[in-house]
């Protein structure tokens, strides 16, 4: 009984101030009950970090939604919750905690876990238990060739992640005529090389040179002198973050000049410019989403970037990532499909994900066949004196790409 | 021509950082007969030295190396006083779960302190190089080189001259008649250690200056240590610097020749290969 009378109390008095607080903007108290949404994330091993950004993007939306009204499905109010469970990054493990999440825990919907590989295997199993999966953090097109038909990514696919690039370098003059591309040797950093390699034969420009090294290496010279050798006049990475520092350094260290370095990873985290300091300037990035894009996004959520920024930084204490973003996202993507199936049958949800069609500020939300969002062009970003822009698309930049990088020896 | 220069030049230069990676690592093995898997991990907390003394008071990452050093050395001491020494006359396998054991332990502790993000060391000379013909060479790269080897051919002197130094090759050459001549094994076996440990972390140092840091960053240098102490020969100074330099100039041309996606089965390679024809190592000494 004592435990009783000791835990009624403040339950009473945080159900009485949640009351206060909330019922001023919207009636959230009035919730029929909650949807619970299943993640594996990782909390420790080596995409910890990553992991972390995505956590605080799903619980940004969380929080977003229950503090105005919750998800209106048919005619019922529902607030959301997510239940994480820690992947230890490792691909295996996120599998069977998600099978863990239906099967033992009866979660009906599953956001993705962070990364390629991940994802990968917890798509095998939502197929397998026919259960919608969004994810906003594996790209590679590798997974969606499977013929699955609960995955659905809303990032754009990894063959797209440095055709922004590209596509800008072909408005600029003088328009850059040959291509060096060095990228890590796993499947989504070769997807990335391999897409910017086909673009770029396809828009008359040369690849002069186009190579693997293995992903986390810790010596890239080799690449390095290799390229210099060609004198190239756009050199681009696909990569992970510690390779795109590892490059940059290494370009400047043996003086390798072009007069665009690009990076489908890197750029846009402030690990970079915090560590290269005035070495990261004039680099370009392809990027998901940036604060700065203006996007228009429909009603039901935050719709501009700005202020999802503004927002987020308010609640985390740091600008969004792109990652942070995309995992919002992967959560606006249910959020839609859920109120437009009016139900939250798995089997239904899944429909209206597939016939999903929306902007958000994050960019369009629509899929091929396959699950992926082709539909979502990539966005480029700049570092100009340390400050992150959008450089393009035309539509939603909000600065000019600066052009041609110059030497190191006159920066 | 041109490419063939670079590559050698980039190889030896990578090849100094690897020889210090590896000279702590041969300490160890060699002498105590652990296989150190907390090596990387001392590495990355020798590199997180540097960086916090780096970003608090702008302490330059050359002058940061010396505490380091001796930070580390105070650390792996006690470690293996108070934890490895219990274990240390135990079958091969059970230090070497410990040193595994504490491996993760310390990279948790990272990350719990200094979370996953990657950090990096940017000095106001970090990528000026100098020019020699087609060879570029940056600055400091080549000063890492230089303190790599003042380091190992202290190291040398100090095996070979201190009184402490001779101790310690005559307990690995045999720890009973060293015992009965009154080495104080327990001592100097955590003087090994703490030197090992301290190596790592000079290692850490220098490692900061050429690659950005985070927890697991300790990792791949554990394997590297292992290739190049079996290359150059167990135990021994020159062991540790002629596989260092040997690794780095290979792994070089590997990339550079066979295939820069190959560049580590190159090295793998030649280390099945030396093991095949000379499995004491190319400078080390056949046991009996």
């Amino acid at each position: 009984m004592g435990c009783i009378r000791v835990g009624g109390f403040p339950a009473l008095a945080i159900a009485g101030a949640l009351a206060l607080t909330t019922a001023v903007p919207a009636p959230a108290s009035a919730a029929n009950g909650t949807i619970v949404f299943g993640a594996a994330l990782a909390a420790t091993g080596s995409t910890a970090r990553e992991g972390e950004l995505t956590k605080e993007g799903y619980d940004f939306w969380k929080d977003y939604v229950n503090s105005h009204g919750g998800i209106k499905v048919a005619d019922k109010i529902y607030n959301v919750d997510i239940k994480y469970y820690d992947d230890e990054s490792n691909p295996q493990t996120a599998a069977r905690l998600i099978e863990k999440l239906v099967s033992e825990d009866h979660v009906s919907f599953i956001l993705g876990p962070y990364g390629s590989a991940n994802s990968a295997t917890a798509a095998a199993v939502v197929e397998r238990l026919k259960v919608p999966m969004v994810e906003g953090n594996g790209a590679a097109a590798s997974i969606f060739s499977q013929g699955y038909k609960y995955t659905f990514a809303v990032l754009a696919p990894g063959f797209k992640y440095l055709q922004g690039i590209l596509e800008m370098a072909r408005t600029l003059k003088p328009v850059p005529k040959t291509v060096a591309i060095a990228t890590a040797n796993d499947t989504f950093s070769v997807e990335v090389g391999q897409g910017a390699a086909d673009y770029a034969n396809a828009h008359g420009m040369t690849v002069v040179y186009q190579n693997k090294y293995p992903a986390a290496t810790t010596d890239v010279s080799a690449v390095v002198s290799a390229i210099k050798a060609l004198h190239p006049d756009m050199i681009l990475n696909g990569g992970h973050l510690d390779e795109a520092l590892l490059l940059q350094r290494t370009f400047k260290e043996q003086s390798v000049n072009a007069k665009i370095f690009g990076y489908s990873v890197g750029p846009d985290t402030p690990d970079f410019r915090k560590t290269l300091g005035k070495d990261a300037n004039w680099v370009f990035g392809g990027t998901q989403w940036s604060p700065t894009a203006k996007y228009r996004g429909a009603p039901g959520f935050i719709g501009d970037s700005n202020v999802y920024a503004a927002a987020f930084n308010k609640q985390y204490g740091h600008l969004p990532e792109y990652h942070n973003a995309e995992s919002t996202a992967a959560c606006l993507a249910f959020m839609y499909a859920i109120e437009r199936a009016g139900s939250l049958d798995p089997q239904k949800v899944r429909d209206a994900l597939q016939h999903l069609d929306v902007v958000t500020f994050y960019g369009i939300l629509k899929f091929d066949s396959r699950g992926l969002n082709v539909y979502k062009p990539m966005a480029v970003n700049q570092i100009q004196n340390g400050e992150l822009m959008t450089v393009w698309p035309l539509g939603v930049q909000n600065a000019k790409p600066a052009y041609p990088t110059p030497p190191w020896n006159a920066r | 021509m041109e490419l063939f220069a670079q590559d050698l030049v980039n190889g030896i230069l990578a090849g100094g950082i690897f020889a210090v990676v590896a000279l702590g690592f041969s300490l160890v093995w060699g002498i105590m007969n652990i296989i150190n898997l907390a090596h990387g991990a001392y590495i990355m907390m020798g590199a997180y030295t540097s960086y916090v003394l780096f970003s608090t008071w702008h302490l330059d990452p050359f002058l940061s190396l010396p505490l380091a050093f001796g930070l580390l050395y105070f650390f792996g001491y006690g470690v293996q006083r108070f934890v490895i020494n219990y274990v240390v006359r135990a079958p091969l396998l059970t230090p070497f779960l410990l040193t595994f054991g504490l491996s993760l332990l310390i990279v948790n502790v990272a990350l719990f302190i200094f979370h996953g993000d990657t950090k990096g060391i940017t000095t106001q000379y970090s990528g000026s190089n100098i020019s020699i013909g087609t060879v570029t060479i940056a600055w400091t790269k080549l000063w890492t080189l230089v303190v790599a080897l003042i380091i190992t051919t202290g190291m040398q002197a100090f095996l070979t001259a201190s009184r402490t130094g001779r101790a310690i090759r005559a307990m690995a050459l045999d720890i009973d008649a060293a015992q009965l001549a009154g080495v104080r094994v327990s001592h100097l076996y955590a003087v090994v250690y703490g030197l090992g440990a301290g190596l790592a972390g000079a290692a850490g140092v220098l490692i900061s200056l050429s690659y950005s840091l985070q927890p697991s960053m300790g990792d791949p240098f554990v394997i590297t240590a292992f290739v190049c102490c079996v290359l150059g020969g167990l135990g021994t100074v020159q062991g540790a610097l002629v596989g260092g330099l040997l690794y780095g100039v290979l792994e070089a041309f590997g990339s550079q020749y066979v295939g820069t996606g190959l560049q580590d089965a190159v090295a793998l390679v030649v280390l099945l290969l030396v093991l095949i024809i000379r499995p004491r190592g190319i400078l080390g000494k056949a046991t009996a």
